[in-house]
């Protein structure tokens, strides 16, 4: 079921309008049908009470000693005369029928006691050659049917109505009366139907439809593209509400860049404002005699900067002046692990096959530099190693570490959170290293997973889309 | 007179400016400050000097165009001192014709280093960027494109290289043809380590074929002169 149901607004406006649609023609068609019967059944019991009527103004001896036989009689059936109702006690009776035979009796002047009315389906062998109507043509030509003289049930047929009167006397009169099927009804006339008016309505539907998503649609799609500092507003369109989302988007898009370049802008005053004053710090420490107490001030200064550089960049992702190259991935590699090896650390990385990417290169060295300076704080040794995976580029730098617990994995991303516990600030970084790589990982359309490996060690992965 | 190195230090930034130059003092240099750009021209006409220290932003006029100024008029080199860490802003500084670049907050150490490497080439001729700058150079089927320091192979695929290798390279690709020895490589190369050893030339000579050859073990664009240095081969075309 949930297969049906489509997605586009359009597709569920159609579907929901065709369902309401069969559903209002079933109802209608089923409250026509009730009436057709109920029409069927006054017309049936008005032929009853017309031969009742007819019986009456006739001679007394039609009525004291009714003929058996008679073309005429036949045709129209007997009245039958007895000292019960034929309308049972325990009959349902059709109090509305009552009401208009009554009605009907009055206006003739005919008095009776009581007047009873029923609907049945088949007729009693009591009420057999009292009938009237029924399919007259075919019962009387039908040589089966007047031989047997019996099943007065023809196809048209649909039950009979049984008009039962009192007499003063205490005698009931009654006629039965067939009633004929008018309105045939098909549940194929219900689709017809059903179907001719949602072709009709299916083309200002699909037009209405078009008309409200398709604003939708293009609101979406910027709204999924948007990038601050773009001032091009989207152009108002569709029905009312739509136009006042998108004016309402436009505004609020207008509000983000607007945030968005105050924070630059305080960005910068906030990176020259504090790295003047960091660089006076930096030169009057030179002048400090203890040599220890120097490079403890300067590793002090040093972090700080880093630090400051690292938010710096994490608030300026996404607003990089860099664009895309595709690089040699290899290269790339190994400019950063030889910045390492440099330093001494025991960084590993063979050469493969050419794997290209369009990436900011300085800013996806940045992130690689800071998944391997983690693997050197962490562990003696790092490997790097290079894997394609469908539209993917896996770069995997794995260490000799400790791990992760598995429950501190997620947390590992958070900003100002390292590994270590103590925040002991000789394992330097800014704790800013992990976030800032997924960012810019992320920034780039990939990602960064990390996993401990089944030896020991961390696995960190630098994912990065190709093509 | 004294042979003391005369230096220039323009910066709006009293709490540094003062400090360093009390530093370049002790280290034995003779120092004029200047807190803006008016300052620093007038001291320009009264004095000769032998290297500006420039910090880029400044109320009035700011570091670049007093660079531009200093660079055309006279032949005085030029280190810039920025806040900004920016590639762009480095480039855009080396472009004018500033000899280094170095960036708040440095070690004043490392900063009298790359003046002295600044002026031994000053005092060789040995012209920082090369003659071209912006421009590219075509060898072997490479792009080495100078604006925006970047190698690219005839595919169009940037190869990554560090400041360091980018420098040797432009060096020998500049001078294709030249045989050049280590003492100059390092030169012209200058780079961030100012002590720099011989080995550290081979090193990164090693990693460029690694980089740039199909058979590092048999160069054929960067070859080596058995007890000279190195060599671009091939012919270099200059856009």
């Amino acid at each position: 079921m949930k297969r049906l149901w489509p997605n586009s607004l359009v597709g569920q406006l159609l579907l929901v309008v065709a369902l309401i649609l069969l559903l209002a023609q079933g109802i209608n068609s089923f409250l026509l049908y009730r009436g057709a019967q109920n029409q069927n059944l006054v017309e049936a019991s008005t032929s009853a009470v017309a031969r009742i009527v007819y019986g009456f103004e006739r001679p007394a001896s039609d009525r004291a000693a009714p003929r058996r036989t008679g073309k005429r009689s036949r045709r129209w059936g007997q009245l039958k005369y007895s000292p019960e109702s034929a309308v049972g006690d325990d009959m349902r009776r059709l109090p509305e029928l009552e009401a208009r035979a009554g009605q009907a009796f009055a206006n003739m002047g005919i008095g009776f006691s009581d007047i009873r009315a029923t609907s049945i389906r088949d007729l009693t062998t009591d009420m057999t050659g009292y009938v009237i109507g029924a399919n007259r043509g075919e019962w009387r030509n039908d040589p089966i049917n007047r031989s047997m003289g019996g099943d007065q049930s023809t196809p048209e047929t649909k039950g009979f109505v049984i008009i039962s009167a009192q007499l003063a006397n205490g005698q009931w009169v009654s006629i039965a009366s067939a009633v004929r099927e008018r309105t045939p009804l098909l549940v194929r006339t219900l689709l017809f139907q059903t179907f001719t008016i949602y072709l009709l309505m299916l083309i200002p539907l699909i037009l209405l439809g078009r008309y409200i998503s398709r604003p939708l649609k293009s609101l979406t799609a910027r709204a999924q593209s948007f990038q601050p500092g773009t001032t091009e507003t989207l152009e108002e369109q569709g029905p009312p509400d739509t136009r006042e989302l998108i004016r309402a988007f436009n505004d609020m898009s207008g509000r983000v860049t607007r945030m968005i370049e105050e924070k630059d802008v305080m960005l910068g005053a906030i990176g020259h404002d504090l790295r003047t004053p960091l660089a006076a710090l930096r030169v009057r420490v030179e002048s400090v005699e203890d040599e220890a107490e120097r490079e403890r001030m300067v590793a002090g200064i040093e972090d700080m900067n880093s630090m400051l550089e690292d938010i710096l960049s994490l608030a300026r992702l996404g607003r990089s002046t860099e664009q895309s190259d595709p690089v040699d991935i290899r290269s790339l590699i190994e400019t950063v692990v030889d910045e390492f090896t440099d330093l001494g650390h025991e960084v590993r990385y063979q050469r493969g096959d050419k794997q290209i990417a369009a990436v900011r290169e300085t800013l996806v060295r940045r992130a690689l530099r800071n998944l391997i300076g983690n693997a050197t704080l962490y562990g003696k040794a790092a490997d790097i190693s290079v894997e394609k995976s469908g539209s993917s580029l896996l770069i995997h730098v794995d260490d000799d570490g400790p791990g992760i617990p598995e429950e501190k994995i997620a947390a590992m991303f958070e900003p100002f959170l390292r590994g270590d516990a103590s925040r002991n600030r000789a394992t330097g970084g800014s704790g800013l290293g992990l976030t800032l790589a997924r960012a810019i990982a992320r920034d780039h359309g990939g990602d960064i997973i990390l996993k401990n490996r089944e030896n020991g060690g961390l696995r960190a992965t630098l994912i990065l889309p190709v093509g | 007179m004294t042979n003391k190195t005369h230096i220039l230090l323009v910066d709006d930034e009293a709490s540094l400016r003062e400090p360093l130059a009390e530093y370049l003092i002790k280290q034995g240099y003779k120092v004029q400050q200047a807190s803006d750009a008016s300052v620093a021209r007038s001291l320009l006409n009264a004095y000769d000097f032998d290297i500006i220290l420039l910090d880029i932003m400044m109320p009035g006029e700011d570091g670049l165009s007093l660079c531009r100024f200093v660079t055309d008029k006279t032949e005085i080199p030029v280190i810039f001192i920025s806040a900004k860490t920016e590639e762009t802003e480095r480039i855009i500084g080396l472009e004018l014709g500033a000899d280094d670049y170095i960036t708040k907050p440095f070690s004043p150490r490392e900063l009298v280093a790359r003046i002295k490497v600044v002026l031994r080439r000053a005092d060789k001729g040995v012209t920082s960027h090369n003659g071209s700058t912006g421009g590219a150079y075509q060898f072997s089927g490479w792009t080495l494109k100078c604006d925006k320091r970047s190698l690219i192979d005839a595919d169009g695929v940037n190869i990554s290289l560090s400041t360091g290798e980018y420098q040797m390279l432009l060096a020998l690709v500049s001078r294709a043809g030249k045989v050049l020895n280590r003492d100059q490589l390092l030169d012209i190369t200058q780079g961030r380590e100012a002590h720099a050893f011989d080995r550290a030339v081979d090193n990164q000579i090693s990693r460029l074929r690694r980089k740039i050859e199909s058979d590092p073990k048999n160069p054929e664009i960067i070859k080596t002169v058995w007890g000279g240095g190195y060599v671009l081969a091939g012919e270099v075309k200059s856009l």
